[in-house]
């Protein structure tokens, strides 16, 4: 389940972030305190981003930060972050970013329903809502225990 | 019955993502499409004919000269993004 993989303190709200790859440094910064990635792994996604593009945005203001598994991915977890601005990324489908998923993953099967769950999620305009109107990081894990 | 590959950088993230809405997609539509995901690594010895991955990774596949199609999707959970993209591929 998808609330497995988020804890209360991997979730931060509307943080100040000064451009695209202080927004993945800092949407990193809870999984990378909590041992669930390493140093390694949060440039390992800024250097993707850099050199391929902005391959982390999947929907209209969503970002998805993460990397292959051996660039330093230690456990299965996914952290959440809203910005106070939003920040372009260079998506011009999807920009300006407002959220950020980033995740972690071991391989790529253990979490199918868990990322059948955030697609879910990221179709929900409620969802959205929470995200936005939400006073502490309980108010949205909440809300995802809700729906699962 | 066509085999496609989702793939994107990492294989764990959103590739999973448009694997799960691809599939639903199809499933709807009945579409002859058998989807795998992984990460852009398997793509030189995949032996499909469809290529399905995020747009800005579809530009770049663009450059290889792979004889798979490629669809970009730009909105993973816009499902008629998806719907006409294949159905395009399917008409072709």
């Amino acid at each position: 389940m998808l609330s497995e993989m988020i804890k209360e303190e991997f979730i931060q709200l509307r943080i100040d972030a000064s451009d695209w790859e202080d927004a993945i440094r800092k949407s990193a910064s809870p999984l990378l305190n909590g041992g669930k990635i390493t140093a390694e792994y949060i440039d390992k996604i800024i250097e993707t981003a850099q050199t391929s593009g902005p391959y982390i945005v999947v929907t209209k203001h969503v970002a998805l930060p993460h990397a292959p598994t051996q660039f330093g991915a230690l456990d299965l977890a996914m952290g959440i972050t809203t910005l106070k601005t939003p920040i372009a990324s260079g998506n011009k489908a999807n920009d300006p970013v407002k959220y950020l998923f980033c995740m972690s993953a071991k391989d790529s099967e253990t979490h199918l329903e868990s990322m059948a769950e955030l697609v879910n999620l990221l179709s929900d305009q409620k969802f959205y809502q929470v995200l936005d109107t939400a006073e502490k990081p309980m108010d949205i894990l909440n809300y995802i225990i809700e729906t699962e | 019955m066509h085999k496609a590959l989702v793939a994107c950088r990492a294989g764990v993230g959103s590739s999973l993502m448009l694997k799960i809405k691809t599939e639903q997609v199809i499933k709807e539509n009945g579409f002859p499409i058998q989807v795998e995901h992984s990460s852009l690594d398997a793509v030189p010895g995949f032996d499909g004919d469809l290529l399905i991955t995020l747009a800005d990774v579809a530009k770049e596949l663009e450059t290889q000269g792979l004889k798979q199609t490629i669809i970009g999707i730009n909105n993973i959970v816009d499902k008629i993004e998806i719907e006409s993209k294949l159905s395009q591929f399917l008409n072709r």
